[in-house]
Parts: C-alpha cells; structure tokens; sequence
C-alpha cells in the first residue's frame, strides 16, 4: 500500500496552472527527489501534500488519510503526526535553542518532559549536535541549523518527510552532509521522504524521481 | 536617488503615513503647547486684568497743602499727570479736596476756651459717595453747601439754615462765609470716606488742632460743589484726584507700560507741581496687580511647559520607535543598496531628504491642527468658563515650535536610520549592556537631582519657571519607567523558567518568545511613558484641584464670611441667618503679641475666636485639630432685658465729685455681645438712667464697667458706692466684681450684692496713679474666667516654644489677657501657614470684659451651609466684605490664569493614551509582521491558528500587562512624589495646607481600562489578522 497518493491534482494562482493533474504514489520507507526548475510546482506540490495548500481538484491521500478532506484541525493534527516538513531556510524558531527547536513537535503531542529530553537528546545525538544543544540558531552555521531543522522534523516521529531544497542554502560538503543525514534516516528510520531539490547529488542518492516541468510530471 | 524615494515611498505607504502621523501629533503638541505658554497666558493676564477689582483699577495722586491761589492749577496737574500715566487706556478721574479748618463761630465760646471749626470739601461725584436724606444737592456759584446729617443735628441745623465759616484756623484772616444748607446726606460705606480729614464721622472731639484752644470740637465736611471749592475756596489741606483707567478690553504689552508709567508717575507729578503744595504722592495698586498677573502667569506656563514637554517626549520615543521599526522593515532593502555599491553618505543622505520632506509635510500639517486644537480647547471648559476662547490664529512662536520641534525630530529619524537595528536573535554585547547601564545610571541620577532640587526649593514666594520645574517631571517619569522596564526581563525569565516546565507550547513559547525576544526598549518605554503620564496627568490634575480647594477652604475658613466695616449690632446675627439660611458664628480676629514676640513685618502672631459650639458646621479647611473643650463650661448669667429698658445707675463717692460713666455688656439670642455706653454720670446720690441700650427684646445684660473719673477733693482715697437698678427683671445671684487691668491696687475693700433688680457696688478707691483704667470697677454675669484655652498652629507653638498646658500672656490690643494652650493643630482656619490660635468667642469676651474691655470685638461673621444666592443676599446688607468659599475655590482652580493648567493636563492624557494606542499596535503589527514566516512554519509544524494566536496574544500580554502595571505604578509614584513639590499656590509659594495625593479613582479606573482593553484589542485584531495570514504564500515566498 502506498504511503502517499496524489491523484489528479490542480492548484491555479490566477491565470498560472502551478500544478496540473498530478498523479503519482509513493510507497514507504522510500527516499523520493521532486525534481524541476525554479516555478516549476515544487513547493506548490509539497505544500498540497503537506496541507498547507489546498487543491483545486484532485485528491491526495497520506497513511491512508484523504488529507483534501481535511479540516483546519484535521489538517494540522496530519502535521503534528504523520507529516513533518524540512525548510529551505531551515525554519527554526531565533528565540529557541537548538534543542528546544527540536522538541517543538513534542510539546505538541505534549509529551511529557522526561520522555521529551531523552528524546531531544537522541536526536541531537542523531544529527551530531549534542554539544550544540543549548545554542541558538544565529549561534549555530547552516549546515548546523538544517540539522536541528532535521531533528526537529524526526522527532514527533512521521510518516512522512517533505524537504523543500534543504540543502538550497547550503555549501557543497555541508549540503552532502545533510542529504546522507536524510538518505540514513530514511534507511534506518522507516520514513518515507519527498524531497524537492536540484542537486544531482541528491537525485542520485534518492529511490526515485519525480520531474515536473510547468506543473506537469514529466516521468 | 529621486526615483528611489518615489518607489520606496509608494510602496511604504503605510510606514510614512505612521511616521508622518507620529511627526505631526508631535508638531501638533508643541504648536499647541506654544499657543498656550504664549498667546492663551498672555490673553488669561489680559481677561484677570479686566476682572479685577475695582479698587486695584485706580492711580490716586495725593497731594497736601496747597495755597489758595493754587488749588485749580495743582487739580489740573494732577489730572493731567495721572492720565498721562495711565494712557493709552481711557481714564475717569474724580477729584476729592479738603480745605482747611475754620473757625466756626456757632459752635465756639471762645470765652470758656470752646472752639468750634469746620471744613470745606468738594467731591466730583457727590452723588455718587453719599445718600441724600433731606433737601437737594448744592449748585455752584449758588453759596450753597450740603452736611451730614448727623453733623447738622450735632449743630442744630437743618435745610435752609445759614452756616458761617470764619476765617482759617492758624493762617491769614479772612471775612466770613455763609453758605446756605441745601441739604443733608448720609455717607454711603466703602466711598472714600476714610480718607475725609475725620473719617467721615462728621464731628471729632479732639482733632488735631486741639492745641488752638482748650476745647476744640471739629465738624464736617461742609460740602460744596468742587468747582466752588477751587475757584476762590480756601487754602486746601488735602487734594486727591483718582484715576480709574479702564482695563475693560487691555492688551498685555499696554498693562506693562501702565505698570511702568504709573511707577514712575510720582516723579512726574513732583516735577510738575514743584513747589506749590508741600506733599506729593502717587500710589497705585495696579503695578502690583499686574505684577502679580505676570507672576502667576510665570507659574502656569512653567507648569504647562513641564507637562507639554512630557507629551514631547512621548513623541520623540513615538518617533524613535517608529524610526527603528522603519529600519528593520528597511534593513535588507539597505543590505541590497550597499550591496549595489551606495555608501553609507549617500544612504545618509537618503534618509535626511526623506526626514526633511517629511518634517515639512508634518509642519504645514501640524500648524493648522495646533491652531485648530488650541482653538477647541480653548472653546471647551475650563478655558471658555474662564473668559479665554479664541478664534484659530496662527501666531511666530507657534510656527516657530512646530517647525523646530518637528526638524528635530526628522534628525531623531536620520540618527535612528543610519544605525543598524539588531536581529530578533541577537544577544547584547558586553559593550551595549555597558552602555544601557550607564545611561540608566544616568537618567536615574538626573531625576534623582531633578526631585531634589524641586524638593530644595523654597517654601516662600518663588513663581519663576525655572529649569528644575520644568524638566524635573519629565525626568522622573522617564527615569522611573526606564527603570521599571529593567525590571521586566529578570520577571519574564522567571516566568519563562515556570513555562519551560509545561507539556505543552501554547505557554512555554509565549514566554520564551517574551523572555528571549531582544524587548523592543523604545517600544516599552513609549507604552510605560504614556501609561505613566497619563496616569500623573489625571492623579496631578485631581491632586491639584483638591489642593486648590483645600486653599480655598483654609484662606476663607468657612463657606461665606463677611468682613465687617463697622462692630456688629444686636441681632445682627439673627438677621444674617434669616438671610443666609446656614448656621452663622461672630468671629474675632486680629493681631496679638504674645508676650515678647511680635512676629514678623506684616506676620504677626493672630488670634481668631468663634463660636465653638457651632464650628462643625461653620469650619472649613484641612486644620488638622478640632475645637472641642476650649468654650466655657457653664453659661454666662445676667437678666434679659425687655425693649426700651432703661438701667439706672445711682451712687455716691466720699469727698467727691466723681463721675461715672457705665458700659454695658449685652449679649442677644446667639451668644454675641455688643457694647452699650451711658452717658457721664455724677455719683451725686441721686440716679442717674442710662438709655437706648434694649432696643429690642430678649438681649441679657451679662456685664457693666464703671470706669471711675475725677477727683477727690482730699485726700486720694474715695469709698464709692453705687447701685445699678433695672427696670425690668432680677440680677441673678451671683454676680462677681472685679477691677479692669492694669491694675495697679488702686481699688480695694471691694463688695457686690445683688438684690432683686439692683447691683450693689462698694470699694475704697484711690485716685493717685494716673491711668484712669486702673479705678474701673467690673461687674460680671459669669465667674473669674481664668486663662483662655487655645488651641494654637503649629507654627505659633514652634514660635513660642509652647505646648499643651503652656501659660501664655497675650495683649489683646491694649488688654493683657491670660491663655493656655490645650492643644496644638496644624493650622488655625483662616490663617494659613501664619502663628495662630484659635479660641472661643466666648471665652475670648469674658476674659477681656474681666479685665474691662467690654468692647465688641466681633470683626467678621462666618456662615456654614448658606443657601444658594446668600453672598448677593449679604452683599446689600452692606455690612462689609463678602467672601465665599465657592468664590475662592473658583478664583484659584478656574480663573483665567489658572485654567490653561487642567487644560493641558487634558491634552497630556489624550495624547498619551493614543500616543500608547498607538505605540502599541505599531509596535505588535510589526513583531507579528517580521515574524510571518515564522509563524507560517509554526503552521507547518502542526500548530494549530488557535494556538499561535493565543500564544501570540500571551506574549503580548505578557509583556504589555507588566509595562502597563509598571506605567500605571510609576505615574502614581510621580505623584506622590512631584505633584506635591510642583503644585505651588497662587502667590507662588507653597500652598497651605500642604498638597495631599488625590486620587480619581474612577477616573484612574477608566483610564487605566480604557488602556488595557484598547491595547489589547489591538494585540488582539493584529494578532489574529496575522495568524490568518500564515499560509503556505509565505513558505513560497520565503522558499
């Protein structure tokens, strides 16, 4: 069974056809590179997967759930649990050190803080910024930050991962860096990740790829 | 660069109407504030000057001696010096001249050493000054003249009788003159009488020129028309002209060459009448009157400026914050410019052609808004109440300001875009956290001088506006306030170490988002500002209208009080009651020694008795004491008296003749004593009645003094006896008798009996010292009243070293009387921040009429609780000055140089809660603005709207409660602290009693509500605007 489910999906800005009919699966535990150029769809496409944007027809389903279909509610409990999102400028909270940015999605599911702070530590412990708990993000690089992005991202444990040019503001080394990070949670994890990029490093490390040009898939 | 202006400035729209908004209420306050220290204070003197009393709108030129010949042309001098000097207002003047004593052949014996004279005397407006009784009034030419007609009574004349005035008394001969009485008048009270050669009284027993005769009585005026007086009259003895320049419609800059002009209108007059009279002087209390207008405009404008500069402070941070907001909005578009090579001058520059367009904009804005502003204010009570509306006008040192104020202010704005603003995540440096604490060290120091020197300042007369008045508060506030929000980070982290152990987000975001977010200082000090002064604005405005009416209430004492011209009359007090409806007490008040201390020039010990029993409902004031204990305890006793009763007084003396000449002491329904003196009576046995002192029923005879005169003819020693017989009523026992002070032992073997309706007087008496007042023998109704119990100032106990159960020797006039203190109060109603005591009217009259003094001394009525109309009511009894309380009270709150204070305090507090309304919803919608992105990944995250809005709104609120509190707090300390420091009394000094802390809680409830409700519906309708916003555009955008 697939872990996600796009079908026939069309989201208009005006006269600009941003996405149009989209129809693709992805099945679990697979690393997938959403691929195009610069207005191609991308993050149009992951924010309808992530029900942050609503279609204008079509349908797209995630573990089973008709995410169209869902409420405001509804859809941010789809974000809490089961989707988790990776941001091109990384997206952490300035006031928040790195390890509270990463129990962000816990205080959420309101776990409760001795479980929170094992868990916090694991996953800074995963992304190798143990020692770099307690800093903030303007105290961290960007390779850091896209780090603690990462932990943050894994640690309400989802279903499914959606990165939007995650490794966009990164330098060569750190941005490799960051895609074996995700390739190796994706491997060890379980979890499912639709990636957005232009990097050939990560088209190749990716289980599959999906081209979209204009808001047509092209593959 | 032009083209990037347009560009920037049409697409931030909305950050330069805000800018310009701030730039032009800021403009709009000083314009206003300008308005008001200039052309309003100038035009508050101008309507104080025309309200003034007519008896301070007058220049009088006295002048004494002058020989016949002369009198016209010394008139006409006068005249013509005192118009000069009062130009260029129009002026009436009225002329008033004496002439000289002359033998008055109908009343002089010279034979038996009696001379008789009279006087002539001219006024301009006789008709004006006294009532015509009988006949018509003199014409000139006509040898015609009119008399008092207590004076024609006094000489047995009536209208048509013949008056001969002989030659000048001590000067050259002259044939006599016989004028013809064509009528009697009666002097009206307060015309100028007083200054008649005697008072108006019409006959004087001993006049100064006495020593031309062993008897000498004086009669007059004789009064003619003043052109008969000049125009071949006699030698003048005294010539006045009065100059009343109407003030009716003044301007300022014509009162102060009026001030000047008539200061210097007395060496004019010498050097124009030179030596053709003997006495020269110009008086006028106009210089001193404006002298005090220009005073208490001094004190109100240092108070507007203190109060306008804190509403210019309010917009300068307004502006700053609005500066820095603009800067973070603007910090990549300058990252982009620098980028593409402009350097920091020409990025400089950029900022100053945009601050100089603005600050012009704002001007040519804020110009007619000030105008239009102070124009409604001043339409709008208190200023319309006070007689100060003004049509808009636009005026140099208004446009002055604006432009000034609204220049600096566009520097402020350059200053703030030319610095970098500091990202959200940025933690201070060492180096600006060292800074920060030296600039609060600093600010703390300079209110710390500011209080204190305001604090040093002196208690007496001071109205200049000074520096230290006018910054001082400000000063504090922004020290205060600054300090307060030093205080709010270490209380947030505390909150934030609470939060973090939650399960949850909503909360430990909201307060690591409040503890951690670098806290908008400019921001923070503009809503705690704001909520500060506007906070001392209302609690100042109510703490200085109460100190106003608690001046009011201690200067008058009670509700209404008349000062009276002439001792009181029995029922009098009835009378005054029937009119006022309100309690009435007799009050005497005047200056006393208290043994050697004399006070100071013109601050002498005083001494105010009432009626105790009735000073709860008569006594005004904060005095801080009561008035229990101090009136005797038991009644006095004494006969009443039917109408028309009659005493007889019948004695003998051993080797007389002496004569005796009775008093008596009456006392009528409501406890006042009047005097009644008989005529000279000889203790020949047989008796001798004393009429007209009943001439109503029900007044009790409560003491007679027989004050005994003449000489035995051996020897020193007399034994009197005498008896005084009622015709009506018993003497109820027991009467005591005593001796009038001094008493040098003159009097012994003294007895008293009362039987029926007589008194029965014996002592032994000896003649040799020579004051008569030792040999008077007093009979009273109540026991030896021993010390007077006062309840003295706390000023008189320091002066004297006194305190409860103190003997004190007081001179009452010439009468020594005993007291003692029983207690010690604040202040003595009346008589504030003087040496007082208060004693009760009664006390006060049984000890002087123990020690023979049975005069009245009843100088003023004071009235509790009158009805309404009662001071017009009073006024046309004539009896003296009225004064109100309500008067008072409006005098020094309302008046026109009082008013534009509660006005601009109005204006502060407006100005404040939108300058905080403001700063507030600027300062939310651009956190939540910056934030947008942020808020959509929190989105992206999971959280739901409901939870970034509330977390949003905790943040919020938890950083703008404790502003508001801290506000809230400090604007109330300031008051506590400054206000009593700041608010002085009319005369510039501090005010008595000293200023209590008033607080308007319903209007400080309103307004603090009025505050946290605005506010926080502006969080509110920001907040949930923005997490409506937060949507996948701004993860695109950003992305």
């Amino acid at each position: 069974m697939s872990l996600l489910t796009v079908a026939g999906v069309h989201r208009h800005f005006g006269s600009v056809h941003a996405l149009n009919d989209i129809t693709f699966d992805v099945e679990p535990g697979t690393l997938v590179a959403l691929v195009g150029r610069s207005g191609s769809g991308k993050t149009t496409l992951l924010n309808v997967v992530g029900g942050l944007d609503r279609p204008d027809h079509g349908t797209v389903i995630v573990d089973g759930i008709d995410v169209t279909a869902l409420n405001e509610d509804g859809l941010s409990r789809l974000r809490r649990e089961k989707v988790s999102y990776i941001f091109q400028t990384f997206g952490l909270i300035p006031v928040l050190s790195a390890a509270e940015n990463i129990g962000v999605p816990l205080r959420l599911a309101r776990t409760a803080p001795p479980d929170r702070e094992r868990r916090v530590n694991l996953l800074l412990d995963l992304v190798g910024l143990t020692d770099h708990a307690h800093q903030r993000p303007t105290e961290l690089s960007g390779g850091q930050q896209q780090r603690v992005a990462i932990a943050r991202a894994l640690a309400a444990s989802p279903r499914l991962l959606i990165a939007d040019e995650p490794t966009g503001q990164l330098d060569a080394d750190t941005g490799l860096a960051v895609m074996a990070l995700i390739k190796g949670i994706v491997d060890t994890e379980g979890v499912t990740a639709l990636v957005a990029t232009h990097d050939p490093i990560m088209m190749a490390l990716a289980d599959r790829t999906i081209h979209i040009t204009d808001g047509h898939l092209t593959t | 660069m032009t083209g990037l202006l347009a560009r920037r400035a049409r697409a931030q729209w909305a950050l330069l109407v805000c800018l310009l908004t701030v730039l032009t209420l800021g403009g709009t306050l000083l314009g206003t504030s300008a308005l008001l220290v200039t052309r309003t204070s100038e035009r508050a003197v101008e309507v104080a000057a025309s309200r003034a009393d007519r008896a301070d709108v007058q220049a009088t030129a006295y002048t004494a001696t002058i020989a016949a010949a002369d009198t016209r042309s010394v008139a006409a001098d006068a005249e013509a010096v005192l118009t000069g000097a009062t130009a260029p207002f129009r002026a009436t003047t009225t002329t008033r001249a004496s002439g000289v004593m002359q033998r008055l052949p109908a009343a002089s014996d010279e034979s038996r050493g009696r001379l008789g004279e009279a006087y002539l005397s001219g006024v301009d407006n006789l008709e004006d000054t006294a009532t015509l009784v009988g006949g018509r009034w003199p014409r000139s030419g006509a040898g015609e003249a009119v008399l008092f007609d207590r004076t024609a009574r006094l000489l047995g004349l009536e209208v048509g009788s013949v008056l001969r005035l002989g030659p000048q008394i001590g000067r050259q001969t002259a044939r006599p003159v016989d004028l013809t009485i064509v009528g009697l008048v009666r002097p009206r009270p307060d015309a100028g009488w007083d200054r008649d050669p005697l008072g108006g009284e019409g006959f004087d027993p001993t006049p100064a020129d006495v020593r031309y005769a062993p008897e000498v009585n004086a009669y007059g005026p004789v009064l003619v028309t003043l052109d008969d007086l000049l125009s071949g009259g006699p030698s003048l003895d005294r010539l006045e002209v009065t100059a009343r320049p109407d003030l009716s419609a003044p301007a300022g800059r014509d009162l102060d060459g009026l001030s000047r002009s008539l200061l210097g209108a007395d060496r004019r007059l010498s050097g124009t009448v030179g030596d053709r009279v003997q006495y020269v002087r110009v008086t006028s209390p106009i210089p001193d009157l404006i002298l005090d207008l220009r005073r208490q405009q001094q004190l109100v404008a240092g108070s507007v400026l203190a109060f306008a500069l804190i509403g210019v402070l309010l917009t300068a941070i307004a502006l700053a914050l609005a500066g820095r907001l603009a800067t973070g909005v603007r910090a990549e578009e300058g990252e982009l410019l620098t980028a593409l090579g402009t350097s920091p001058g020409q990025l400089a520059t950029l900022a100053t052609v945009e601050a100089a367009v603005l600050a012009l904009l704002a001007a040519a804005i804020s110009i007619p808004a000030s105008s239009l502003l102070h124009a409604g204010l001043t339409q709008a009570p208190p200023l319309s109440d006070a007689g100060l509306p003004t049509s808009p006008l636009v005026t140099f040192a208004q446009v002055a300001a604006v432009v000034v104020g609204a220049l600096t202010l566009a520097v402020l704005h350059v200053v703030l875009a030319v610095r970098r603003a500091p990202d959200s995540g940025d933690r201070r440096t060492r180096r600006e956290l060292l800074a920060r604490s030296g600039a609060d060290v600093l600010l703390g120091v300079l209110a710390a001088v500011g209080w204190w020197q305001l604090r040093a300042q002196s208690a007496a007369a001071d109205t200049r506006a000074d520096v230290v008045r006018v910054l001082a508060p400000a000063l504090v506030l922004v020290a205060c306030v600054a300090l307060a929000l030093r205080l709010l980070p270490p209380a947030l982290r505390g909150a934030e170490r609470l939060a973090e152990r939650a399960r949850g987000l909503v909360v430990p975001l909201a307060a690591f988002q409040a503890a951690r977010r670098p806290q908008a200082f400019a921001a923070g000090l503009l809503i705690g500002l704001a909520c500060a002064a506007a906070t001392f604005g209302t609690a100042f405005g109510a703490t200085w209208t109460a100190s106003q009416h608690d001046q009011a209430d201690l200067s008058v004492g009670t509700d209404l009080a008349v000062a009276l011209t002439e001792p009181p009359t029995p029922a009098e007090a009835a009378r005054l009651r029937a009119v006022t409806g309100g309690t009435v007490s007799p009050v005497a008040a005047r200056n006393v020694t208290v043994g050697q201390f004399l006070g100071g020039p013109g601050d002498a010990p005083r001494l105010v008795a009432l009626d105790t029993r009735r000073a709860d409902a008569v006594v005004r004031g904060r005095t801080g004491g009561h008035w229990d204990g101090l009136r005797p305890a038991s009644p006095s006793t004494g006969p009443e008296l039917p109408e028309g009763a009659t005493l007889t007084v019948t004695g003998t003396a051993t080797d007389g003749p002496i004569t005796v000449t009775p008093r008596l002491a009456l006392e009528d329904s409501t406890g006042t004593r009047t005097s009644c003196d008989g005529p000279p009576v000889p203790l020949d046995g047989r008796g001798h009645a004393v009429p007209g002192c009943a001439p109503l029923a029900g007044l009790r005879l409560v003491a007679v003094s027989l004050p005994l005169t003449g000489y035995p003819q051996r020897g020193p020693l007399s034994t009197i006896e005498a008896t005084v017989r009622l015709s009506g009523g018993d003497f109820p026992a027991p009467w005591r008798m005593g001796v009038a002070a001094p008493n040098f032992g003159q009097v012994s073997g003294t007895s008293l009996t009362t039987a029926g309706p007589e008194l029965r007087l014996r002592a032994i008496v000896n003649f040799t010292d020579p004051h008569e007042l030792s040999r008077t023998l007093v009979t009273t109704g109540f026991p030896e009243p021993g010390p007077v119990p006062l309840a003295v100032s706390d000023r008189f106990a320091r002066a004297v070293d006194a305190r409860p159960g103190t003997e004190l020797n007081l001179s009452y006039g010439t009468t020594p009387v005993t007291a003692v203190v029983t207690r010690v109060v604040s202040r003595v109603p009346s008589e504030p921040g003087a040496a007082a005591a208060l004693a009760d009217v009664d006390a006060l009259s049984r000890a002087l009429i123990a020690r023979g003094d049975l005069d009245s001394h009843v100088t003023a009525w004071w009235v509790g609780d009158p009805r309404a109309g009662a001071p017009d009511a009073v006024a046309r009894l004539h009896l003296g000055e009225v004064t109100t309380r309500a008067a008072e009270t409006e005098r020094l709150s309302s008046g026109p140089l009082r008013a534009s204070l509660p006005a601009v305090l109005r204006v502060l507090v407006v100005a404040s809660v939108l300058l905080l309304l403001g700063g507030v919803v600027l300062h939310v919608a651009y956190d939540v603005g910056l934030r947008a992105l942020e808020v959509a990944r929190l989105r992206g995250l999971g959280v739901s709207r409901r939870d970034i809005r509330s977390a949003l709104l905790l943040e919020h609120a938890g950083v703008l409660l404790p502003v508001l509190l801290a506000g809230a707090l400090v604007g109330a300390a300031t008051t506590l602290a400054v206000a009593p420091l700041m608010i002085r009394s009319d005369t510039g000094a501090a005010p008595v009693p000293p200023v209590a802390g008033h607080w308007p809680w319903l209007g400080l409830g309103g307004l603090l509500t009025l505050l946290v409700v605005g506010s926080g519906l502006a969080v509110a309708a920001v907040v949930t605007v923005q997490a409506r916003r937060a949507d996948a555009a701004h993860l695109r955008v950003a992305s």
